[in-house]
C-alpha cells in the first residue's frame, strides 16, 4: 500500500490543528489542537517507518505520544491556575504583555 | 530476533546521571518537610558534579548510547556553559519570593529538569533524542515561567510560551518526520549518508522537512519572524527564570542547530544557507528596532536577544569550523554579559524592591557602584564595544562571515550593532545620571546572599573585560566546539 | 661618522632645541631659551659642515647619499620611507639656512629680549629651521610635502606671534590660506607623479621620468605647473604673492629669516631640485621664468612708491626671488642658487638694520617721518648701506656677481629670452632706485625728533602703544616687543648677528668670479649632471660684458636716486602728480588684494554663509533627523505588531513557516 494517503492525512490533520490554534480562543481547545498537530507528526513518522521498513520510526512515535501527554499536563495545569485566579479563559484577553 | 542492548558508555553518560540524581533528589525533597532546605545545595551540587565529570572528559569524542548521543567538544563546551547558567539561576532564585511560594524544591526540580534536557540536547545525535531533549528542556520552562503567582503576567507568559512553544515543537516534529522519510534514518550521520547517496536535491519532501525543522528551531532560539513570544515571556517570567532562559535556551538551541545542520543536513548546505541568512537578517532588523523605546529592561533584553540570535545564526550560515568557533565564543561572551546584567536586576528587585523598568536604574551610578559597573559593562559588551569580550565575539563572527563569502551579513551585523547603541546606551545613561529614588525595602533575602549575587555580577563584568583584552583562553575553549564538527571546510 | 649621520644630526638639533624649549620653558631660568635655540642652530651648522666634508670626500660622480630611517607608509603599491637625500644642492641649502639662521638667532636674543613671549619665540623659530631643513633634505615627495606644511605652519605661528594684534592674526591667516593653496598644488603634483611613475622617491622618480615622459607631454607639464603653484605660493610670486607684504606684521627677525632668506626661497629650491621634470616640460619652465620676470617688475614698481620701510624691503624680496625663478626657469641653476645665497646675506642684513631703525622710531615704520638717522645710528647706517649696495648690484658686491650672472645666462640663451633679460635689467635699475630711495631718505639730513632724542640722550624713544594701522592699543602681555626697544648700537648681540652678514654681503661674490673661481657652479655640478641646460655656459668674455652692463645700470640707478631724493627732492612729488594714475596703481599694489577679495574671498564667504543657512539645517539636519525618525517609526511598527494576542503570534509564525518552506521548494525544486 502506498503511503501517500497517510501523508496527506497527516498533513491535513496538521493543517487543521494549526488552523484551530489560529481560530479558537479557548485555551483548552488550543491544547487540543496542539495534540492534533503532534499526532499528525506521529502519523507521518509512522507512515515513513512503514515505507522504509525501519523500526526507529515506531519507537519515535511511542516517545512522541508520551511527550505530548506531558505537554498537555503542564498546559492544563496552567489553565487551571488561570481559572483559579478568575482570569477569563480567552486567549484574546491575555494581552497584558505587549508592545 | 533477540534484543540487542545498545552500547552504553557509562563514563560518558555520568554527567547526565549526576543530573538525574539531582533531579530525583529535589523531587523527593519536595515532600521531605524540613529537609527541603537543602534542596538548593543539592541542586547546585549535582550541577557542579556534572560539570566536573564533563571536564574530566575534556578533549574526548565519543559515542554515549549506541550513536544516539555524542559527547564531544561541542557538547562539553556548551554543556559547561549551560551548567554555569543553571548554577547562577539557582543563586538568583534563592531570594526570589516566587520560588519560595512555588515551593522551592519543586522550582529547583523543574530547573534541573530543564538543565538536564539542555545538556542532553547538546549531545543529541539522533532525531529521537533531539526531540526528547528538546521537550525535556522546554516543558519545565513553560511551568517555570508561570511560577510567580503574585503576578498575572507570569501566568500569561507561561501560557503564551506553552502554546507558541508547542506550536513550534509540533512543526519541528513534522519536519523531522519528512527528514526521516527522505533520508531513511534517524541518526544524524546516517541522515547525511542517506541524503548524499540518493539524488535528493530538489526533492520536495526533504526540502519541506528542512524548512519545518528550521522553523521549529528558529522559534526555540528566538529568531524572527518566530520571535514574538520572546519579549512577552521574558518580561512576564520571574527574573531568575528570565536570566536562565535568555542564555541557556540559546546555548542549547544553537548547539543542536549546529550539530543537526552541519552534520545531518550538511549535504544540503547550499539549499538552507540562504534561508538561514535571510532569517538572520530579519532578526537583526526586528530585534534592534523593537528594543528601542522599551521601558521594561527585561522586555528590552528580550528584543535584543532576538537581534543577538540573528548575529549568532551567522556562525551557522557559513557552515565552517571557523563559524562554529565564532558562534561558541560569542555565546560564551553573551552568557557573561547577560548574567552580569541580570545579577544587577536581581539584586535591585530583591533588595530594593524595584520593578524591572529602566527608569528604576536611574542614578545608581552614584549610590551603588558595585551594581552600576557590571550593568554598564554588560550593556557596552552587548553593543560590542572594545575592550569588552562582546567586541571580539562580533569580530570573530564578522570575520567568519566574510571568509565564508557572506560579507553582506557581516555588514548587517555592524549596522545592527550601531542601531543597538540607541537602547543599550540609554540604560548606561540612566544609570549614571540623575538621582536615584530612595530604595524601597523588600523583606527577605539575607544580605549575604545578596552580596554573593553582587559578587557574581562583578565576576562576570571582570571576565567580560578580561577576556576582551586577553581572549586566548576563551578562544581555545570555543575552538573545542569547532573541532567537533568534523569534516567541514575552513 | 658617515655623511648620512651628519645629515640626520642636522635635522635633529633644531628639533631637539624646539622640543626642549617647548616643554621645559617653565623650568628653565629666564633667558636660556635664546641660548638653547642659538646653540641648537649652531650645532646644526657644524653638522652641516660635517655633511659637506663627508660629501666632498666622495668622488664627484657619487656625491649623493640616500639614507632612510624606517618605512613610513606602505599601502598597496606605495612605499614611502622616512628618508633623506644628501647631495650638493641639499648641503648648499643646509649651510645657507643654518648659517644665516644662526646669526639671526643670536640677533634675536638681543632684539626680543624684553618680549614676554621670548621662549615661545625661540621654540617656534627652532621648529621653523627644523621644518626648512626637513624640506631641503627630504628624499621623497611625501617628506617634502611634510616639511613644506610644517614650514607653512611655522610661518603662520611666527607672523601672528603677537597674537593680540588683529592685524597680525589677519596676516597670519592670509599667509596660511595662500600657502595651503600652494600645498594643494604640491599634493596634486605628487599624486600625478605617483600615478604616472609609481614611485615617490627622488632618485626613482628622476630616473624613471625621462623614460616615461616625452618632452612637453601634457602630464609632465601638468605636474610641473602644479609644482609651480606650490612654489609660487611659498615664494610669494604672482599671483600668490599678496601675503608677503602683510607678513611684515611679524617681528623683524622673523621677516629677516623666513621672509627673506629661507622660507620664501623654498620654491626656488623646489624647481632646482626637480629639474629633471622641468627639463622634460620646457613649457612649464618657461612659465616659471615669465612669472619670475613679471613679478620682478611689478614688485619693483610697488617698492618705488610704498612708504612702509619693511614693506619696501618685502617687495624687494619678492622682486629678487623673481630673478631666482628666472634663473631656474631657464636652466641657470647654479646662478639661481648663488643669487639665493647672496640674497640671503644682504636681505637678512637689511631687515636687521630695519629692526634698529624701527626701534628708534618707536615702532613707526613710515619712512616719510625718518630723517637724519645716519648720525644717530652709525653702525646700522653702515649695514644699511652695505646691504643696499649689494641689493643694487653695485660693482664687486656679492649682489653684482650673482644677479648679473643670471642676466648673462638669459642673454646668452638668446631668442625670446633676450626680452626676459632686458626686463631683468630694467628691474635692476628699479632696484637700485628704490634701494637708495630708502638710504637717501632716511640717513642724511636733519635728524627727526626721535633721532634727536637718541643722539642727545642715548635714549630710545617710546611711542604710545598703539597699532599704527588701526589704532588698536597694543598688548604688552603678549609680547609686542615690550616697553624696551633694542637697537644694534646698544646691543652687542645684534651687532654680532649683523656684522658677518655685512662682510659676506660684500665679499661672497668672489666665490663665483666668472672664469676665475666658480666655486658654486663646480660644487653643484653633480646635482645637475645630465642637465642639458645647466651645461650651457656663457663664455667668460660675455660674462664680464654682462657684469659691466649690470654695474653701469646700478651706478646709474644710484645716481638717479641721489638726484631724486637728495639734490632735487621736488622731483618725486611732481612725477607723482604727472603720472598720477600710474602712481595710484603702484601704491595700491596693482590692486591685487582688491581683486582677490572680489573674485575669491567674497564668493567663498558667501558660499560658507549659504552652507550655514541652507545646507546645515536642511540637508545635514534633514538626513540625521530623517534617519532617526525612520528608525523610530520602524521601531514603533515592530512594537505594534506585538499585540499581545497569542493568535496573532501564531498566525505570523504560520505565515513565516509557509514562506520558509515555499522559498526552499521554489529555490531547490
Amino acid at each position: 500500500m502506498s503511503i501517500e494517503w497517510y501523508l496527506v492525512l497527516a498533513a491535513l490533520l496538521f493543517a487543521i490543528g494549526a488552523g484551530g490554534i489560529l481560530v479558537r480562543r479557548n485555551p483548552v481547545v488550543i491544547l487540543l489542537c496542539l495534540e492534533l498537530m503532534l499526532s499528525a507528526g506521529a502519523l507521518a513518522i509512522l507512515s515513513f517507518s512503514r515505507m522504509l521498513g525501519d523500526g526507529d520510526g515506531q519507537v519515535f512515535v511511542l516517545i512522541v505520544l508520551v511527550v505530548a501527554a506531558c505537554e498537555v499536563v503542564v498546559g492544563l495545569g496552567l489553565v487551571v491556575a488561570m481559572f483559579r485566579r478568575r482570569i477569563p479563559l480567552d486567549v484574546d484577553e491575555t494581552t497584558e504583555l505587549r508592545g | 530476533m533477540t534484543f540487542q542492548p545498545p552500547e552504553i558508555d557509562y563514563w560518558a553518560l555520568s554527567p547526565v546521571i549526576a543530573l538525574v540524581f539531582g533531579l530525583a533528589l529535589t523531587v523527593v525533597l519536595a515532600v521531605a518537610g524540613r529537609l527541603a532546605r537543602i534542596a538548593p545545595a543539592a541542586a547546585i551540587l549535582s550541577m557542579v558534579v556534572a560539570g566536573g565529570l564533563l571536564i574530566g572528559q575534556w578533549g574526548e569524542s565519543k559515542d554515549v548510547i549506541g550513536g544516539t548521543l555524542e559527547l564531544d567538544g561541542l557538547s562539553i563546551t556548551f554543556s559547561l556553559l549551560i551548567l554555569l547558567a543553571g548554577i547562577v539561576a539557582v543563586l538568583f532564585s534563592l531570594g526570589d519570593p516566587a520560588a519560595r511560594e512555588a515551593g522551592r524544591p519543586d522550582f529547583l526540580a523543574l530547573l534541573l529538569g530543564s538543565v538536564l534536557g539542555m545538556v542532553l540536547l547538546t549531545q543529541a545525535n539522533n532525531l529521537v533524542t533531539f526531540f526528547i531533549a528538546l521537550e525535556l528542556f522546554s516543558i519545565p520552562l513553560y511551568a517555570l515561567c508561570g511560577t510567580d503567582l503574585r503576578r498575572e503576567d507570569s501566568l500569561e507568559s507561561g501560557l503564551k510560551y506553552l502554546i507558541i512553544g508547542s506550536l513550534g515543537s509540533a512543526t519541528l516534529l513534522f519536519g523531522m518526520a519528512f527528514v526521516y522519510g527522505a533520508s531513511g534514518a534517524t541518526g544524524f550521520e546516517q541522515i547525511a549518508d542517506g541524503l548524499s547517496s540518493s539524488d535528493l536535491l530538489g526533492d520536495p519532501i526533504i526540502l519541506t522537512g528542512v524548512g519545518l525543522v528550521t522553523v521549529g528551531l528558529a522559534f526555540k532560539v528566538s529568531l524572527a519572524p518566530f520571535h514574538q513570544w520572546t519579549p512577552d515571556v521574558y518580561q512576564g517570567a520571574p527574573t531568575a527564570v528570565t536570566a536562565f532562559m535568555a542564555v541557556a535556551t540559546k546555548l542549547a538551541g544553537f548547539a543542536v542547530f549546529a550539530r543537526f545542520f552541519l552534520t545531518a543536513l550538511e549535504p544540503l548546505a547550499d539549499e538552507w544557507d540562504v534561508i538561514l541568512a535571510a532569517i538572520a537578517a530579519i532578526s537583526i532588523v526586528v530585534g534592534n528596532l523593537g528594543a528601542i523605546s522599551q521601558d521594561s529592561l527585561k522586555r528590552m533584553l528580550g528584543y535584543s536577544g532576538i537581534a543577538q540570535a540573528g548575529y549568532m545564526v551567522g556562525g551557522i550560515v557559513v557552515a565552517s569550523t571557523e563559524g562554529v568557533e565564532a558562534l561558541s565564543f560569542y555565546l560564551a561572551a553573551y552568557l557573561a554579559l547577560n548574567l552580569g546584567t541580570f545579577a544587577v536586576l536581581v539584586v535591585r528587585e530583591q533588595r530594593d524592591g524595584s520593578d524591572d523598568s529602566i527608569e528604576s536604574l536611574r542614578g545608581i551610578g552614584r549610590r551603588d557602584r558595585a551594581l552600576a559597573w557590571p550593568i554598564t559593562i554588560g550593556m557596552l559588551g552587548l553593543i560590542g564595544l572594545p575592550p569588552t569580550v562582546g567586541f571580539l565575539g562580533k569580530l570573530y563572527l564578522i570575520t567568519a562571515l566574510v571568509d565564508g563569502g557572506w560579507t553582506w551579513l557581516g555588514i548587517l551585523i555592524v549596522l545592527g550593532s550601531m542601531a543597538s547603541l540607541a537602547y543599550y546606551l540609554r540604560v548606561v545613561g540612566t544609570v549614571w545620571s540623575g538621582e536615584t529614588e530612595s530604595p524601597g525595602h523588600a523583606p527577605g533575602p539575607s544580605s549575604r546572599l545578596l552580596g554573593l549575587i553582587v559578587g557574581v555580577g562583578i565576576v562576570f563584568a571582570v571576565l567580560s573585560i578580561g577576556f576582551g583584552i586577553l581572549p586566548d583562553p576563551l578562544y581555545d575553549f570555543a575552538a573545542q566546539a569547532g573541532e567537533a564538527i568534523g569534516s567541514l571546510p575552513g | 661618522m658617515t655623511t648620512a649621520s651628519w645629515a640626520w644630526l642636522v635635522l635633529l638639533f633644531p628639533l631637539l632645541g624646539s622640543m626642549v624649549i617647548a616643554f621645559g620653558f617653565r623650568r628653565l631660568p629666564d633667558r636660556t631659551a635664546g641660548i638653547i635655540g642659538s646653540t641648537a642652530i649652531g650645532l646644526a651648522f657644524i653638522a652641516g659642515i660635517g655633511t659637506l666634508l663627508g660629501l666632498l670626500s666622495e668622488p664627484s660622480e657619487s656625491r649623493h647619499v640616500a639614507s632612510s630611517l624606517w618605512e613610513y607608509a606602505g599601502v598597496g603599491d606605495l612605499r614611502v620611507d622616512l628618508g633623506i637625500f644628501v647631495d650638493p644642492l641639499a648641503v648648499f641649502m643646509v649651510l645657507v639656512v643654518t648659517g644665516v639662521s644662526f646669526l639671526i638667532h643670536v640677533y634675536s636674543t638681543a632684539y626680543m629680549e624684553s618680549d614676554q613671549g621670548y621662549s615661545r619665540f625661540f621654540s617656534y623659530l627652532n621648529f621653523f629651521v627644523f621644518s626648512m631643513l626637513l624640506l631641503v633634505l627630504a628624499g621623497n615627495f611625501v617628506l617634502l610635502i611634510i616639511g613644506w606644511a610644517f614650514v607653512g605652519f611655522a610661518s603662520y605661528a611666527l607672523i601672528s606671534f603677537w597674537y593680540r594684534r588683529t592685524t597680525a592674526t589677519a596676516a597670519g591667516m592670509k599667509a596660511f590660506v595662500i600657502n595651503v593653496v600652494g600645498d594643494i598644488g604640491l599634493v596634486l603634483a605628487a599624486i600625478l607623479i605617483f600615478r604616472e611613475l609609481g614611485v615617490l622617491d627622488y632618485e626613482a622618480v628622476f630616473d624613471a621620468a625621462p623614460k616615461v615622459f616625452s618632452t612637453d607631454q601634457w602630464t609632465v607639464v601638468a605636474i610641473c605647473l602644479l609644482l609651480l603653484v606650490g612654489a609660487f605660493a611659498k615664494s610669494a610670486q604672482l599671483p600668490f604673492h599678496t601675503w608677503l607684504a602683510d607678513a611684515m606684521e611679524g617681528p623683524t627677525p622673523v621677516s629677516s629669516l623666513i621672509h627673506a632668506a629661507t622660507m620664501v626661497t623654498a620654491g626656488v629650491y623646489l624647481v632646482a631640485r626637480t629639474w629633471p621634470l622641468f627639463e622634460l616640460a620646457p613649457a612649464a619652465a618657461n612659465v616659471a621664468a615669465i612669472v619670475g620676470v613679471v613679478t620682478l617688475l611689478v614688485a619693483g614698481t610697488i617698492a618705488l612708491v610704498v612708504t612702509d620701510l619693511k614693506r619696501i624691503i618685502a617687495y624687494s624680496t619678492m622682486s629678487q626671488i623673481g630673478y631666482m625663478f628666472l634663473a631656474v626657469g631657464i636652466g641657470a641653476y647654479s646662478a639661481g642658487m648663488f643669487h639665493l645665497m647672496t640674497h640671503a646675506f644682504f636681505k637678512a642684513l637689511l631687515f636687521m638694520a630695519a629692526g634698529s631703525i624701527i626701534a628708534v622710531m618707536a615702532n613707526d615704520q613710515n619712512i616719510d617721518r625718518m630723517r637724519g638717522l645716519g648720525k644717530a645710528l652709525p653702525f646700522t647706517a653702515a649695514m644699511l648701506v652695505i646691504g643696499s649696495l649689494a641689493l643694487s648690484g653695485f660693482p664687486f658686491t656679492s649682489g653684482w656677481f650673482s644677479k648679473d650672472e643670471i642676466l648673462d645666462f638669459a642673454l646668452y640663451r638668446g631668442g625670446w629670452y633676450t626680452i626676459l633679460a632686458i626686463a631683468g635689467y630694467v628691474g635692476a635699475f628699479m632696484t637700485a632706485l628704490y634701494a637708495f630711495r630708502i638710504v637717501f631718505r632716511i640717513l642724511p639730513g636733519r635728524p627727526c625728533p626721535e633721532a634727536e632724542e637718541l643722539i642727545e640722550t642715548g635714549h630710545v624713544a617710546h611711542g604710545e602703544a598703539v597699532n599704527p594701522a588701526n589704532g588698536q592699543p597694543e598688548d604688552y602681555e603678549v609680547g609686542y616687543p615690550g616697553k624696551e626697544h633694542h637697537i644694534a648700537e646698544q646691543s652687542p648681540g645684534m651687532r654680532f648677528g649683523m656684522l658677518p652678514l655685512g662682510v659676506l654681503a660684500l665679499i661672497a661674490g668672489f666665490l663665483q668670479v666668472p672664469g676665475v673661481t666658480e666655486v658654486v657652479t663646480k660644487f653643484l655640478e653633480p646635482t645637475f649632471e645630465g642637465s642639458s641646460l645647466a651645461a650651457i655656459h656663457p663664455p667668460v668674455s660675455k660674462a664680464w660684458l654682462g657684469l659691466l652692463n649690470g654695474g653701469v645700470i646700478a651706478v646709474v640707478g644710484i645716481a638717479f636716486a641721489w638726484v631724486f631724493w637728495v639734490r632735487r627732492p621736488a622731483i618725486p612729488g611732481s612725477l607723482r602728480q604727472k603720472f598720477h594714475p600710474l602712481y595710484e596703481l603702484f601704491v595700491h599694489k596693482w590692486y591685487f588684494d582688491e581683486l582677490i577679495h572680489a573674485v575669491i574671498v567674497r564668493p567663498v564667504l558667501a558660499f560658507g554663509d549659504f552652507c550655514n543657512r541652507v545646507v546645515e539645517p536642511f540637508v545635514v539636519g534633514g538626513i540625521v533627523t530623517g534617519t532617526t525618525s525612520l528608525v523610530r517609526s520602524a521601531g514603533a511598527l515592530v512594537r505594534d505588531l506585538q499585540s499581545g494576542m497569542i493568535r496573532a503570534y501564531a498566525s505570523l509564525m504560520v505565515v513565516g513557516a509557509i514562506a520558509v518552506v515555499l522559498f526552499l521548494l521554489l529555490r531547490g525544486g
